[in-house]
């Protein structure tokens, strides 16, 4: 026992090493597998804090562009408005209303700003100023003004953790727009504005600039969301498959305010998956 | 250590605060990280031992980390240089050799000592840093390529802030 001691005291570097490399190492793999919580509840709101006062100063430097980027959006929906015919209030005919709108609501966006982001590592996140007290919940879309940012991962009360689309760990369900065929969008893992659409066969006719947008196979994100445009396009070497190379539609250097989607009907559409296990 | 406690104290409070408020919002070249933090880890005392040392290297790593998003990668990376360094520098030994109680920076030991004690250090936390992070060696020649930027960087910093902001008595 003695010696046992003596031998523990004589290597205590080392046994304190290992200790806190362990517990190290348990906290990565805590953290690693991404649909888990990664970020500790606690410190959450500290760190958000910090994170939204920095971004505060930082914010004004991109005050100009980012209002540019709003204008043109109300521009365009504000067109969008426009180009439905108004009610004719003295007809004979019946105003065209169907049923009441409220039933039909399955999306709803709550606007947002990002308070921090990367870009430069393998697996990117970001971290935005709403959380379970506006509603928000893991596993929600994150969309811009010009396509898919994210998804959420974690809330907070007043902070959100998302993964960006720039995660090699991310992998979002896409399509080609003109010939309607599935495909899967992952990050390379280098480059912030490409990414691969994977798993499109080579007798689709895929071109450079085609569109490549959101499948309606999923229930995070509302089908024909932007996601990029075709970069280059040829068959791999056995000709399974194609090696599409896109061009992202989101400037992921830049992000500023986005909305976060959430889907009304997402808790009946998982309730059914969950009950068919085996059809899906 | 007891001497410059106070010394290490404020080097702790304003390189993290550096560390997270200014320097991770620049990456130069897409490539070359700066961890400025590693300055105070890296000039702890010659003589305050394995243990104080590794804990010191958690704690402020722990605190990188929350800000960084990556739980874990940058403490097990400082554990791992702060119970190296002790081996380390008993391998490269200044010419005057070391006196107990001082700084481990260039004011006190000169240039080339520094740089020769720190590189290694830096390059190996880059590695791990970069390697934990991108889970694979996937992008292997990506990754090496951002641990020898960030060391380089990192070093840059490092060196020019002992120099315009350390005591330089030896």
């Amino acid at each position: 026992m003695g010696q046992l001691l003596s031998f523990l005291y004589r290597f205590r570097a080392f046994f304190t090493f290992l200790l806190l490399e362990a517990f190290c190492i348990w906290l990565i793999v805590r953290n690693n597998d991404y649909q888990r919580s990664s970020f500790s509840k606690t410190t959450a709101g500290l760190v958000g804090s910090i994170n939204e006062s920095t971004e505060n100063i930082s914010e004004y430097f991109s005050l100009k562009r980012v209002n540019q980027e709003l204008a043109e959006e109300n521009a365009r929906l504000k067109s969008l408005l426009l180009s439905n015919p108004a009610l004719p209030l003295v007809s004979l005919s019946p105003p065209p209303i169907v049923s009441d709108s409220t039933d039909s609501l399955i999306y709803e966006l709550i606007p947002a700003e990002v308070v921090r982001n990367s870009i430069r590592n393998t697996n990117n996140t970001f971290m935005i100023n709403k959380g379970s007290n506006d509603g928000l919940e893991a596993g929600m879309g994150v969309i811009n003004s010009f396509g898919v940012v994210g998804k959420i991962r974690d809330v907070s009360k007043n902070y959100a953790q998302g993964i960006s689309l720039l995660n090699t760990r991310n992998p979002i369900s896409a399509k080609h727009k003109i010939s309607e065929r599935m495909g899967t969008v992952l990050w390379e893992g280098v480059n912030p504005q490409r990414a691969r659409l994977l798993y499109l066969t080579p007798d689709v006719g895929v071109e450079v600039g085609d569109t490549i947008v959101t499948s309606s196979f999923n229930s995070i994100f509302p089908k024909e969301i932007m996601v990029g445009t075709v970069r280059s396009s040829e068959p791999d070497k056995n000709n399974t498959y194609l090696n599409v190379e896109i061009d992202l539609s989101v400037e992921f250097g830049s992000l500023s305010f986005v909305y976060v989607i959430k889907n009304h009907v997402k808790p009946e559409q998982d309730s059914l998956i969950n009950t068919n296990p085996q059809l899906f | 250590m007891s001497k410059h406690a106070i010394f290490l104290g404020v080097s702790f409070v304003l390189l993290l605060s550096l560390q997270v408020l200014v320097f991770r919002n620049f990456v130069f070249v897409h490539v070359g990280f700066t961890f400025i933090y590693l300055l105070f880890l890296l000039s702890i005392p010659v003589d305050s031992g394995f243990t104080t040392g590794m804990l010191l290297g958690l704690v402020s790593a722990i605190i990188v980390d929350l800000f960084y998003q990556t739980l874990g990668i940058h403490a097990s990376a400082a554990v791992f240089i702060m119970f190296v360094r002790p081996i380390w520098m008993k391998l490269v030994v200044p010419r005057s050799g070391y006196e107990s109680n001082e700084l481990a920076t260039v004011g006190n030991y000169g240039i080339s000592w520094f740089l020769s004690y720190a590189a290694p250090l830096i390059f190996s936390y880059c590695c791990i840093v970069f390697f934990v992070e991108a889970g694979s060696s996937q992008f292997f020649w990506h990754t090496i390529t951002k641990a020898l930027a960030s060391t380089v960087v990192t070093l840059v910093f490092v060196v020019f802030t002992q120099y315009l902001f350390y005591p330089k008595t030896s």
